[in-house]
């Protein structure tokens, strides 16, 4: 994989349990190809999820079909999802200097397994919740990761704009996990309240 | 038809308003029951370096990572949490795999951190202390609300069993602990954690209304059995379903966002505490 430019891949993950095709459609959009081309992307690597293989394999048709007419040379990978979890393709987005990769970016679906993954590899990450989803909770999370400043919350209709504010948050990258004005007063709340329970005598 | 009359008006006096005095007594029994036991703290009695026994439920996926994520971020201490035991849901695979790699890798690691380099130590006998109980799972995805109290009742009696200690799946405490229940249960959802919690709760109950004299005995001074709650990181604004259901039955509810703080589930209940971010 390693190639004398160093590469700076874009990871897609739209998660296991639920599928999220117009993300899908999305990512592999002209127009979100050549925002990832200006931005000096070299892979996108897209994890689909159970339904998401007939608008990859379509697109990977469509592009062979019409070579020619392709601007952006960007090297375009997908799977439908990994049981032993996404640590690995996460870390294809991190910064390796060793491996020949720059700094990339995450696109994820509003999982907060994802969200936690991406923060802790410290990756810029832009949020896409799953509007499809009933019980929308996770909406709520990504805007309010956005307004303290973790991550980019955006929806999938508005990916080429996100893409560039990903790099707005990669010259600001925070570090997680925060230490809340709670945790100030007391190191770790939870061991605190476990130990309180258990009695024990200070 | 008078007679009719006098009948129906003697089962009216003699049914019907004893049921519905003794349903309503019960009710606020069960109220006033619940609001004393939610307000009553441990008081500060176990010695230091005292052995205690750490139950945790693993639900699934998202919330197995986000529990093993608080378990390191709090540097889980296997010198004061001696024997750990995992509840996990049949068919969670994942879950089993996620408690022993958190205990053969992670807890292992830091039994080393404190000694150095070298030969197994005590402490790294205490990183292998713990034991995996599988309990059939409270509803599964997709089941049929017919079916599904079956198999929630299915589910809660295992717990039952696992919290005294009796289920198949369990081994002999280490002989240093003391009780034959958990000291402290700690879970964030979903299912099979309303189970336990609701098990644990019975059984508290059970024990200080029924309890023999050895169980009381045994039992003085010590208060198993303690419930702590915590609210899943992506809840930010609204409580989950088990958060709601689990409101007025554990001892403590810890939420990861300051909206979800002060709320109780009726007046003269225990509030929600804010402790910030407390996954890694």
């Amino acid at each position: 994989m390693t190639s004398p430019a160093p590469m700076k891949v874009c990871f897609v993950t739209v998660g296991a349990t639920a599928s999220f095709e117009p993300l899908v459609s999305a990512v592999l959009d002209g127009r979100f190809l050549a925002s990832l081309g200006e931005l000096g992307y070299t892979n996108l690597l897209v994890q689909y999820g159970k339904d998401g293989r007939p608008i990859f394999d379509r697109f990977l048709q469509d592009r062979d079909s019409e070579e020619a007419a392709t601007s952006h040379s960007i090297q375009v990978d997908g799977f439908d999802f990994n049981q032993a979890g996404l640590g690995r393709e996460m870390r294809l987005a991190q910064e390796n200097a060793a491996e020949g990769r720059r700094s990339g970016a995450i696109i994820s679906h509003a999982g907060s397994g994802s969200i936690l993954e991406a923060l802790r590899l410290g990756i810029p990450l832009v949020v896409v919740p799953n509007s499809s989803l009933k019980d929308n909770h996770q909406e709520e999370l990504a805007r309010e990761l956005q307004k303290q400043g973790y991550v980019v919350a955006s929806h999938y209709e508005q990916l080429p704009s996100a893409i560039r504010q990903a790099e707005d948050l990669r010259a600001r990258m925070m570090a997680w996990p925060p230490v809340d004005s709670v945790q100030t007063k007391r190191k770790q709340p939870l061991a605190g309240v476990m130990s309180d329970e258990l009695g024990f005598l200070d | 038809m008078d007679s009719w009359e006098s009948l129906v008006a003697a089962f009216f006096i003699w049914v019907i308003i004893p049921v519905a005095v003794a349903g309503l007594s019960l009710a606020v029994a069960l109220f006033y029951a619940l609001s004393i036991s939610q307000n009553t703290t441990v008081p500060r009695h176990r010695p230091k370096h005292a052995a205690a026994h750490l139950l945790i439920v693993l639900g699934s996926g998202g919330h197995t990572a986000e529990m093993f994520s608080m378990l390191r971020r709090m540097e889980l201490d296997p010198t004061i949490y001696t024997y750990r035991t995992y509840i996990v849901s049949s068919g969670d695979k994942f879950s089993a795999a996620k408690a022993v790699e958190f205990e053969n890798n992670h807890l292992y690691k830091r039994c080393q951190g404190h000694n150095g380099e070298g030969q197994p130590t005590e402490n790294h006998k205490l990183a292998g202390s713990y034991g995996i109980v599988t309990v059939p799972r409270a509803r599964r995805v997709h089941q049929s609300f017919l079916t599904a109290p079956a198999s929630t009742l299915q589910c809660f009696w295992q717990c039952l069993l696992v919290l005294r200690g009796i289920h198949r799946d369990q081994t002999p405490l280490p002989p240093q602990t003391r009780s034959p229940y958990p000291d402290l249960i700690l879970t964030n959802g979903p299912a099979t954690a309303v189970c336990v919690i609701l098990a644990a709760k019975l059984l508290r109950l059970w024990v200080y209304c029924f309890g023999s004299k050895q169980q009381h005995k045994d039992l003085a001074g010590a208060y198993p059995l303690r419930t702590i709650f915590v609210e899943s990181w992506a809840r930010v604004t609204t409580l989950s379903l088990s958060g709601k259901l689990l409101l007025p039955f554990v001892d403590r509810f810890l939420v990861q966002w300051p909206a979800l703080e002060g709320k109780q589930a009726w007046k003269g209940m225990r509030k929600t505490e804010y402790v910030g971010t407390i996954v890694d």
